[in-house]
């Protein structure tokens, strides 16, 4: 094993990640930045992300305004302090971005136009057509790869973080091209690999975004905060599940029941489509199971229409969505209506951390999605996730560039090396009668039939159960090809180690929440319960599974009031 | 769920076992519903039959560059394409070209990437510009002009399908785009900054158009590197080979730095009929100057000759007032000077009430048809090898004699490419007695450029290694041919060069179709 040393490294090269690495090198142009990710960095799961990015540019919009949003939006969860600061420090990212060269579209004085998103009382996500993510991944990537001091590991699968003395001192990564296994140290560490929702198969995921880094922090210590709410995205194509934006409605979308209704109207009579995503994924939901939805081949669906919108505007706004829709869905969305239903979306939780995205870890920081800050509480509203890693990211940067340099590299112990060396060994060598394949879908069977939507506690209950049982039969996997080189069997199995804890957790912090909030609906507690649980979960990892503690919410100047659209 | 299973599919697929260095082929029958994506099916065969079948994939929605494979010899994402759009039963799978292989289908990018090192990917301006805190303005129609090559997603699919990225020099179609973005940008002002690291290799682009043709996003990468031309033009930025073509059509009215008035010396003995000696002619042969000039291509023109007298077609050549149809260039972007060509060669047409042109190269050809100003003069214009295989197909014409070879047919890109002229040639080889037609690996759409085009072919000074016309070469060596037929004069130069370069003139020659027919004539 050889051991390569940083002042700082870089986990993840999506927006977080990439933003993060920009801010660093703008701190300090001596320090030694290292961007570690298991594919090229533009292939990143940002470059899905479509619709825009939620940010105070003009007049009649204030930050307490889209402060506000975000915390109804939350059903009260988000801690307020963060909100503040994330809210004030969007409309500087927007137009650093912008000064690199992101093609933000443009309003008629050739200012950066803005469009209405769901749960927001203004039009204030910015938009570069509907390929939002894609097009700020590209200006950040092509701005990173201008610093000398940023040095990229494409293609570095990271397998363990190592922490002594409850600080982060380094991690092991397998090198993918030659399948050897290193060590690395680093000052700081910051964790930016984003969320974990490929453990549903209905979901807007890219295949690869598998929450490695969410486990790997669980794993070496640093709690898991808020896993139970797990978002669902009103607007899944069916039959894949890839994302179709919130943007189709922000521009004037309907969503269509079997009877050609609206039913939106009687769920959000206010928002209507543009109701925040809980509860348009929620009335979709209900439509469904009350028999209202559209039969397909796929199963039930619901009907997106834009028919209304024109071809014209379609595709000036809307471009990608009618590409995907044709090539994907089969569907030509300015002919006729496309099939959608809820998709597994985003991660409310993630890897605790404060508003300097500081973890309990020191010297461990996280940004984006895999982080749980919190500024999305219960349920996030559409456009502030780009916004998020774009705000954390470079908090992120900056924190942990500072701590790099008043910090000094520690040994990372050889035992430790070893028994990682030895872990994956293991598992490559393994003769059991199990594939990973099997298991992975029957965890996604679970997640679906038992912790969708709507859950209920037998429900849990039972997840709980199968999927310890799958973590059980994850001992027998036997990996069939046993090279080193590009051993992408090797890899998907590591992704599943990830994945079992990460559905592990998110049910046994789902199951005592005897509520319903935001993003987490249980048909056994149908009510928001503030008495008892206007609190944040946290998950510690133990031999025995998950360790649950509590901490309060940050409430700076708005109380929960009832959450109505 | 349950969806009916259209048809099962074959997939062959190449594979590459890095530590053993062995490259081998498995085969896999893959059920294929409606829907079912080549990615799908890629990983179908991962899950049931294999976990180590090797490939690059994520975003499964054609927007993350990471699936780009080669499918029955073209290459395409795996996720954006639907098996049964393919319309065959049988698949072959292989790593994009231009590529070292690390594993199976996943092929080393570095290359690719390691081109934006070269170039700036972000606005430059004067430095106090950053320190704004708001957005530099700019209105909807100015992000308009560059907003479709903001949406190149670096699969490198249009890399691997460029033959003048066989020579790491070139900075490639997606770096070159990239730039041109830029430019085209009206916020950036790094236009000097920006033309340098293409200055000395952008013309190792031969506008053969593959990278347009299979972008999977649509972008007009070769029109972008077209422009990138123009603008190293206006600036004088070009090399001395470049300049020397470009004078000597400024000079001659062709490329051949040879004065017009010797135009018909290749027909001296012919009795060919100029215009406007004669008043009209049913057809204008329109030569090109390659074919009028080059000794060596006047034998193609010489055979054209023969084949329109045995038809008995009435025609006439333009004489000394064919000037160079500009092809060359204005994709080596000096548009003025196409202009200044198209326009005397427009009037000409219009003053002698052309009814019908037929030429001998495919340049001519594209360009009547697809640039302004022929474009808007609507002309009735065909190739030879349309104009001959519909007299063949009339029964019109018959050769006599049997020439018994083994012929591999080369694709020119301006026929084929760019305009879909396939099966024209490949008939009128057929239609001659003895004549065995043989594909090459790389045929028809996913043709491998010679390297003559945007006047490369009077260019060249690369590494024979590194020259497109070595690499077509040795592909038709491969098959044992005696000919590899061309129906371009520009190919037969660059085919021939290769021939010497190799050293294989007793193996295999190159000859023009039309060659060909006068030998069996």
């Amino acid at each position: 094993m050889e051991k390569y040393s940083h002042d700082l490294i870089i986990v993840g090269a999506g927006l977080a990640g990439l933003r993060a690495a920009v801010a660093a090198a703008e701190v300090n142009s001596k320090l030694d930045i290292a961007v570690l990710s298991k594919h090229h960095p533009l292939r990143s799961h940002s470059v899905c992300a479509q619709g825009g990015t939620g940010a105070v540019m003009r007049e009649k919009d204030s930050y307490d305004l889209h402060a506000y949003d975000t915390v109804k939006g939350a059903d009260f969860l988000a801690d307020q302090d963060a909100v503040e600061f994330f809210v004030r420090q969007v409309p500087r990212e927007i137009v650093l971005t912008e000064h690199w060269g992101c093609p933000w579209s443009r309003n008629a004085e050739g200012k950066i136009d803005q469009r209405p998103f769901g749960g927001h009382t203004f039009p204030r996500a910015c938009f570069a057509a509907d390929m939002t993510g894609f097009l700020e991944m590209h200006a950040i990537y092509g701005k990173a790869t201008s610093y000398n001091n940023i040095k990229f590991y494409d293609e570095w699968f990271v397998t363990s973080l190592i922490v002594e003395d409850k600080a982060a001192v380094g991690l092991t990564a397998i090198e993918m091209k030659t399948g050897e296994i290193q060590a690395f140290r680093a000052k700081s560490i910051i964790m930016a690999t984003g969320g974990h929702e490929r453990i549903y198969e209905f979901t807007t995921f890219s295949h690869s975004t598998t929450g490695d880094g969410m486990a790997m922090a669980y794993r070496a210590g640093a709690p898991l905060e808020d896993m139970e709410f797990v978002q669902f995205h009103p607007t899944g194509l069916v039959p894949s599940g890839v994302l179709i934006t919130e943007g189709a409605r922000g521009e004037g979308g309907y969503l269509l029941n079997a009877n050609g209704e609206r039913f939106m109207k009687k769920y959000a009579p206010e928002k209507i489509e543009l109701g925040p995503r809980d509860v348009v994924s929620r009335a979709e939901q209900t439509e469904i199971l009350e028999g209202r939805g559209l039969q397909g081949p796929y199963g039930p669906y619901i009907a997106l229409d834009l028919r209304h919108l024109g071809e014209e505007r379609i595709n000036l706004r809307l471009p990608l969505i009618r590409d995907v829709a044709i090539k994907l869905g089969g569907v030509d969305p300015v002919k006729e209506p496309i099939p959608i239903r809820p998709a597994a979306h985003y991660s409310m939780g993630g890897i605790k951390a404060n508003v300097k995205t500081e973890t309990p870890i020191a010297g461990l920081y996280a940004a984006g999605e895999c982080s749980c800050i919190s500024v999305h509480g219960a349920n996030r509203l559409g456009t502030n996730s780009t916004a998020e890693c774009l705000v954390f990211g470079a908090v992120a940067g900056e924190e942990a560039a500072k701590h790099a340099s008043s910090s000094s590299l520690h040994e990372v112990p050889q035992e430790k090396l070893s028994a990682e060396e030895n872990r994956i060994h293991e598992i490559v060598s393994r003769n059991g009668n199990e594939r990973a394949p099997a298991i992975r879908d029957e965890m996604r069977r679970i997640m679906k039939e038992e912790v969708w939507i709507y859950r209920n506690g037998p429900q849990l209950e039972t997840a709980l159960k199968e999927i310890r049982q799958l973590k059980n039969r994850f001992r027998s996997v036997r990996i069939e090809d046993k090279g080193k080189p590009f051993n992408t069997g090797l890899l998907e199995t590591l992704q599943l180690d990830f994945m079992l804890d990460l559905a592990e957790v998110t049910i046994a912090c789902a199951l005592p929440r005897a509520e319903s909030r935001g993003a987490h609906s249980r048909t056994d507690y149908p009510k928001r319960d503030d008495q008892n649980w206007l609190k944040h979960t946290l998950a510690y990892c133990t031999g025995d599974g998950p360790r649950l503690e509590y901490m309060p919410v940050t409430i700076t100047r708005w109380p929960p009031v009832a959450r109505t659209y | 769920m349950g969806i009916k299973v259209e048809k099962t599919v074959e997939f062959r697929i190449s594979r590459f076992d890095p530590e053993q260095n062995k490259h081998y082929a498995s085969t896999f029958k893959v059920p294929i519903r409606k829907g079912t994506t080549l990615l799908d099916a890629l990983l179908y065969i991962k899950d049931n039959f294999d976990d180590s079948l090797t490939f690059r994939h994520s975003c499964r929605m054609g927007i993350c560059g990471s699936c780009g494979i080669n499918v029955n010899g073209q290459p395409m994402l795996a996720c954006y394409t639907q098996v049964l759009d393919l319309g065959a039963d049988s698949l072959l799978l292989e790593p994009l070209s231009n590529f070292q292989v690390i594993k199976d289908l996943v092929v080393d990018i570095e290359p690719f990437f390691d081109t934006y090192k070269r170039i700036k990917t972000f606005l430059i301006k004067p430095e106090q510009e950053f320190k704004k805190t708001d957005e530099f303005a700019q209105s909807p129609q100015d992000l308009k002009k560059y907003w479709d090559l903001t949406l190149c997603i670096k699969c490198s699919i249009c890399n691997s399908a460029c033959p003048a990225a066989i020579d790491a020099k070139f900075l490639g179609p997606s770096s070159l785009t990239a730039t041109y973005r830029f430019i085209s940008d009206s916020r950036d002002q790094g236009l000097d900054e920006r033309l340098k690291p293409m200055a000395d290799n952008v013309w190792l682009c031969t506008q053969c158009n593959s990278c347009t043709m299979f972008c999977p996003k649509k972008l007009p990468c070769a029109n972008a590197i077209l422009d990138d031309h123009s603008l190293l033009v206006e600036a004088g930025n070009i090399p001395r080979t470049v300049k020397d073509v470009l004078e000597s059509v400024y000079k001659y009215h062709n490329p051949m730095g040879t004065h017009q008035s010797r135009r018909m010396e290749w027909a001296k003995d012919l009795d060919v009929k100029t215009f406007p000696t004669v008043a009209k002619a049913d057809v204008l042969l329109f030569v090109c100057c390659s074919n009028a000039f080059d000794p060596r291509n006047q034998e193609i023109a010489r055979g054209m000759v023969s084949i329109l007298n045995r038809l008995g077609v009435d025609f006439a050549t333009l004489g000394a007032e064919e000037w160079c149809c500009g092809d060359h260039m204005l994709r080596l972007g000096e548009k003025g000077l196409f202009e200044e060509l198209s326009a005397h060669n427009v009037s000409m047409f219009e003053k002698l009430n052309v009814k019908k042109i037929v030429t001998i190269s495919p340049h001519c050809y594209n360009t009547f048809k697809n640039d302004k100003p022929y474009s808007d003069a609507k002309l009735n214009v065909q190739h030879y090898t349309q104009f001959i295989a519909e007299a063949i197909e009339q029964g019109r014409l018959k050769l006599p004699n049997t020439v018994k070879r083994r012929i591999a047919y080369h694709d020119p890109c301006f026929l084929g490419k760019r305009n879909d002229v396939y099966d024209a040639p490949r008939n009128v080889l057929r239609s001659v007695n003895g004549v065995e037609l043989v594909e090459m690996k790389r045929t028809r759409q996913n043709s491998f450029c010679c390297g003559g085009g945007a006047g490369r072919v009077w260019t060249e000074e690369a590494d024979p290694d590194k020259r497109p016309c070595v690499s077509r070469v040795k592909e038709a060596l491969e098959l044992g041919v005696e000919n590899i037929a061309a129906a371009c004069p520009f190919c037969i130069t660059t085919l021939e060069d290769a021939v010497k370069v190799l050293d294989v003139e007793s193996k295999i020659s190159i000859k023009d179709i039309l060659e060909v027919m006068k030998e069996a004539a």
